[in-house]
């Protein structure tokens, strides 16, 4: 029996869309110098999001939580595996490739966020924070299109919406514990927070 | 032996390598090397100008920032980038010695600013004339 269940708590989701759009906008504002207030001001948003799930990691719900997706590489292999079998394996929260892609992001993301705040006020090697700061931005933009691409693949094989689950923060699953609160006053503090940020940034230059 | 002959004679290449210094150029070889580049692009190459380039370097080129915009019409002086507020050092290798002293970071400049200033690259006429320009203020 297929019930619908809670997987993705509010402060998960509002994570992964701020860190998804911090990430595009600072990429995009790269370039030159036109934009690179609105650069910061993502990369700041983006170094925020990524400390926040940090700690989420270790205290958030149980899907959330980092030992719920640190799978042994062995489990990786024979998920990729068998998504090429008849019967592809199912998770009701991360799938250990997904988990895989999660902690390069985090990763990614915390260096190019320390490499760019050592650029901007000048701390750390200049010449080395420079490759650092463009090598792993090309990286996580690679890590990126593997992570959707993977997104897509499992939501066709699996006959399941993935992308709706990472808004609505519900899935439907067979014999699966429904988290049990969905934590909306600190998601809403995150997006209030982020949007002030980001106005109070942008006009004040 | 050999095999342990070879092996001393790549750590050394490496350790000489590694013990390179990273800025290892002048404002002149640099210059000298606009000069390269200038020849070819332009076969009827004049030689570079510092009017024109303080020309250059204070007028708009079809958008609204000028290179002074941030690094001010007084290239001796601190400048402030016009998005971030943040103090830029002068450009003038006279009073700021670390300009125009490493060739990689000269490109990257140039490459950034004149694509914000411009829309485009700078020609090496356009570089070297600013550089002649800079090189003279004292
Ligand atoms: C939007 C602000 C801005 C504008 C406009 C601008 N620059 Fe810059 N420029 C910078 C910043 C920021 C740096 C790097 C910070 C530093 O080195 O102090 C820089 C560095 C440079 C350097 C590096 C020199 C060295 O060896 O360290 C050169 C050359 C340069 N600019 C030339 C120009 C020229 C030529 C123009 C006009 C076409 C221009 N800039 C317009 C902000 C600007
Ligand atoms: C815009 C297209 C994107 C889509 C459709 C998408 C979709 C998803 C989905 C469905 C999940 C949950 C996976 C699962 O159920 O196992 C997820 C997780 C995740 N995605 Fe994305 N993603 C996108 C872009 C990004 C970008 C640009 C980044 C990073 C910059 C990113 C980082 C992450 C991270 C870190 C997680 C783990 C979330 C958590 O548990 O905290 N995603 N994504």
């Amino acid at each position: 029996m297929l019930q619908r269940i809670l997987v993705w708590d509010v402060p998960t989701r509002v994570f992964h869309w701020t860190l998804a759009l911090s990430f595009a906008g600072a990429y995009l504002t790269s370039e030159g110098e036109r934009y690179r207030d609105i650069h910061l001001a993502l990369g700041y948003l983006m170094l925020g999001m990524i400390a926040f799930r940090l700690v989420w990691g270790f205290v958030g719900t149980a899907y959330a939580r980092f030992g719920a997706f640190l799978f042994k590489p062995a489990a990786v292999v024979g998920y990729v595996r068998s998504l090429l079998s008849p019967s592809p394996q199912h998770y009701v929260g991360h799938n250990p490739a997904g988990g895989v892609a999660i902690f390069l992001l985090l990763t990614l993301g915390l260096l190019i966020g320390l490499s760019g705040l050592g650029l901007y006020w000048e701390f750390g090697d200049e010449d080395l924070f420079e490759e650092l700061h463009e090598i792993t931005a090309n990286l996580m933009l690679g890590v990126v299109v593997v992570h959707i691409a993977g997104v897509l693949i499992s939501s066709v094989l699996h006959r399941e919406n993935l992308v709706r689950a990472m808004f609505t923060g519900y899935k439907q699953a067979a014999n699966a514990v429904s988290i049990t609160r969905s934590y909306v006053w600190l998601g809403m503090v995150m997006a209030l927070l982020s949007a002030v940020f980001l106005i109070v940034y942008l006009s004040g230059s | 032996m050999l095999t342990l002959n070879r092996c001393m004679q790549a750590l050394a290449l490496c350790a000489a390598f590694a013990a390179l210094p990273a800025a290892a150029e002048t404002p002149q070889d640099i210059l000298d090397g606009f000069t390269v580049e200038a020849k070819t692009e332009a076969p009827d190459f004049q030689g570079f100008d510092a009017e024109r380039g303080k020309l250059f370097f204070n007028s708009t080129h079809g958008n609204d920032w000028s290179c002074a915009t941030c690094h001010t019409s007084n290239p001796a002086a601190s400048g402030k980038h016009a998005k971030t507020d943040k103090v830029i050092d002068p450009l003038a290798p006279a009073v700021n010695a670390e300009r125009f002293t490493d060739l990689k970071k000269v490109n990257k400049w140039f490459k950034r600013n004149c694509g914000d200033v411009l829309d485009r690259e700078c020609t090496s006429l356009e570089k070297g004339d600013v550089l002649t320009y800079l090189m003279a203020i004292q």
